[in-house]
């Protein structure tokens, strides 16, 4: 694959994830107008839930999986001067994300099956129960496993690109348990432990020999693909489940999956991609792209590598946060859960100061857009991270659990005002690279305020109703009462952040005229 | 004053201080040039710590040790009747749960304020969630109802007399929002 080839497949990507943000954008809206009692004659329960199953797993893996995809297939080979391992794995990760996606939120709209992103056992499969078609729950089992489907092959094909030579032509391929091992050991510093063991002076780890960027995306890769074979392995559970109760004699009862160890598997996994993408992603993102802008040496970029090494381990203990109010948890799971992600107060403070630090040394400092959306992820993590960390305590978690605190102030404003921003900067530093036109100014200054303070208005107005009460995932059929001001705030900040969008797509197609866009395209 | 809009009010201050910074970061970093040379603009990256990068990860690690201990002391309310009460429950309340219907032993339950009072709920089929509100609609406490064969319990002790909604706090399908039981708990005396 040459590099006209990846700039047209990362443009697919992004385009393709840019129509899956809008989508979740509208579904947020109009669960917003629900959610205060209006609309209701064109949406009742079930409708209003299928969109809030759909709405994170087009905003997560439509928006922010794809949008990284495409920019990952650009720039990991861009740095690395090497090839993508396969061109075939490329397209097919395109088009196993995309047809996931379609069958998954056309099963949700078509037939409103709403397990919610959640999947508590046993909701996605109780269909005697809730009366779901047992054929929804099929499509969406098959929506799920291919769209993990497609975040594997990605993972594999970004894995074999960082840690493989370029395919020869002899036929010689090396094994993929090689690809394993060389990522086993680099991702965790195993050949640095190896060296101590044995003495060795002076060694110096494998994952030195990376660009600090490329250390994050095999880092986050690790966490991604360890979510992936979860999420997608319960996207099988539906599958296999549905397939049992279609054969009448067949027949499997929900009993037979524990909803307790269910649960603790699904968390693991599904927190991974907080720390892999949201996250180490984001971290590697601003170590690229803020030297790059400054033409300068990222601030302690040493210790910074061994932050992504410790944010990859503290990972993989979190997921009890989720379940601090399960009380036939084990007490000790509770405390753990609750010291490691203090832990992570540690690893992204650190992250934050070596950018900022990163930027204080260039002063005078002549932002651009992209530098101008980093520093608004930095308020975005900053301010949603500090309510994660408020909310994942065995105590405070008592009042803070499904309130409109955790997917207002950390979720929301984490993924929109955080992530997000993360990815517009790189969307805006990567237009150039890939259409050879930068997009316009004045337009991405809109683009900026009105999507970051509409972000934060959005979500701490969601978090202030939260503290007084109000749960998230939940109608309120009989009136808002006390939430409703609260909730008429945060439609406004939903507004503010449409009216960015267009600003954006205004400047895309301003910038890029549509006919050309299609011409890249097809 | 409720706990949760204490740490909310706390959380108000701080993140208004991290947005200042932000803002007075982005005017500052775009005057002149700092008189300090930039640390760590070499060609061979420094293989330590920067001393303010050191400084940085003392507060940090400080603010981790000090959150916790808080956060597991006997200042809220949820910690104290898990790690530091000594007395065993005076009562206890069984909660069953089936095909969205919750089953309570009386109703109104009634509950003398100032006594830990223990709820067992039990669910036969879905996932749910239990919660207690008062008059205003804040929360007091909840906890998740985790299907059988688990038994979900929690200790509390209420301190101000009243009744007090029960709320499922957790998804479990599309009749969710109707598990709204108002008026069923019922705190005397204190």
């Amino acid at each position: 694959m040459n590099e006209e080839e990846r700039k047209v497949l990362s443009i697919r990507f992004v385009v393709v994830s840019l129509i899956f943000l809008a989508l979740a954008g509208i579904e947020g809206i109009l669960m917003r107008f629900r959610l205060m009692n209006t609309l209701v004659e064109f949406f009742d329960e079930k409708h209003f839930y299928s969109m809030m199953t759909a709405h994170p797993f087009v905003g997560v893996y439509g928006w922010a999986y794809m949008a990284v995809m495409g920019a990952f297939y650009f720039l990991v080979p861009h740095i690395l001067k090497k090839e993508i391992y396969s061109k075939k794995a490329a397209y097919v990760s395109f088009w196993l994300m995309l047809v996931g996606l379609i069958i998954l939120w056309s099963t949700t709209f078509l037939t409103h099956y709403a397990p919610l992103y959640t999947l508590y056992w046993p909701i996605p499969v109780a269909y005697e129960i809730i009366g779901w078609n047992l054929y929804s729950i099929l499509t969406f089992g098959l929506g799920v496993a291919l769209i993990l489907g497609g975040v594997l092959v990605f993972f594999g094909n970004m894995f074999a690109t960082i840690f493989l030579p370029p395919r020869s032509t002899d036929g010689g391929s090396p094994s993929p348990w090689y690809v394993v091992k060389e990522l086993l050991i680099t991702a965790f510093n195993l050949d640095k432990i190896r060296a101590r063991i044995s003495k060795m002076p002076q060694y110096t780890s494998k994952a030195f020999n990376y660009p600090v960027f490329v250390v994050a995306v095999f880092r986050g890769c690790v966490d991604t693909t360890l979510n992936a074979f979860v999420i997608g392995g319960v996207g099988i559970l539906l599958i296999i489940f549905a397939i049992g109760n279609l054969i009448p004699t067949l027949s499997i009862p929900y009993t037979i999956v524990d909803p307790l160890i269910y649960k603790n598997v699904f968390w693991w996994g599904l927190d991974l991609i907080a720390d892999g993408n949201v996250l180490i992603f984001t971290a590697g993102t601003w170590y690229l792209l803020v030297p790059l802008l400054l033409n300068r040496t990222l601030y302690g970029e040493n210790v910074v590598r061994t932050v992504i090494l410790a944010d990859l381990v503290v990972s993989l203990f979190v997921w009890n946060h989720h379940m601090l109010a399960d009380t036939p948890q084990p007490l000790f799971l509770q405390i753990q859960g609750q010291l490691f992600t203090w832990g992570e107060l540690i690893t992204m403070g650190l992250t934050m100061f070596a950018v900022l630090a990163t930027i204080w040394f260039a002063r005078p400092v002549k932002y651009t857009m992209p530098l101008k959306f980093i520093l608004a992820s930095i308020t975005g993590y900053a301010v949603g991270g500090l309510a994660g960390i408020i909310q994942a305590n065995y105590a405070s978690n008592r009042f803070f659990h499904n309130t409109q605190w955790v997917i207002g102030i950390h979720g929301h404003i984490q993924l929109l005002v955080g992530l997000s921003s993360t990815l517009f900067a790189a969307i805006y530093a990567l237009f150039p690279l890939l259409t050879g036109r930068s997009l316009n100014e004045k337009l991405g200054n809109i683009h900026l305020l009105l999507w970051s303070i509409g972000g934060l208005i959005m979500g701490l107005s969601m978090g202030m109703a939260g503290t007084l009460g109000m749960l998230r995932r939940t109608l309120y059929p009989m009136g808002l009462g006390p939430f409703e001001p609260y909730m008429i705030v945060a439609t406004l900040g939903a507004l503010m952040m449409a009216t960015a969008f267009i600003a954006f797509i205004v400047n895309i197609l301003k910038t890029i005229k549509l006919t050309n866009l299609l011409k890249i395209l097809f | 004053m409720a706990p949760q809009l204490f740490i909310e009010l706390v959380y108000f201050i701080v993140i208004s201080i991290v947005i200042g910074f932000i803002v007075i970061f982005y005017i500052l970093t775009q005057r002149g040039k700092s008189s300090k040379a930039d640390p760590d603009n070499e060609s061979v990256p420094k293989k330590g710590m920067e001393k303010g990068e050191k400084r940085w990860l003392i507060f940090l690690f400080i603010v981790v040790v000090v959150g916790n201990i808080l956060m597991l002391s006997p200042l809220l309310p949820s910690s104290r009747y898990v790690f530091w009460l000594d007395e065993e429950p005076k009562m206890t309340i069984t909660i069953e749960v089936r095909n969205y219907e919750f089953v309570f032993p009386e109703n109104p339950i009634t509950i003398p304020a100032g006594v830990p009072v223990e709820f067992i709920v039990i669910s036969h089929d879905l996932v749910y969630g239990f919660g207690v509100f008062n008059k205003d609609g804040l929360m007091i406490f909840q906890m998740q109802v985790v299907p059988k064969p688990y038994l979900n319990s929690i200790v509390w002790v209420f301190t101000e007399p009243g009744y007090y909604d029960i709320r499922s706090t957790e998804y479990s399908g599309p009749k969710h929002p109707y598990l709204y039981f108002p008026n069923t708990i019922r705190v005397v005396g204190g």
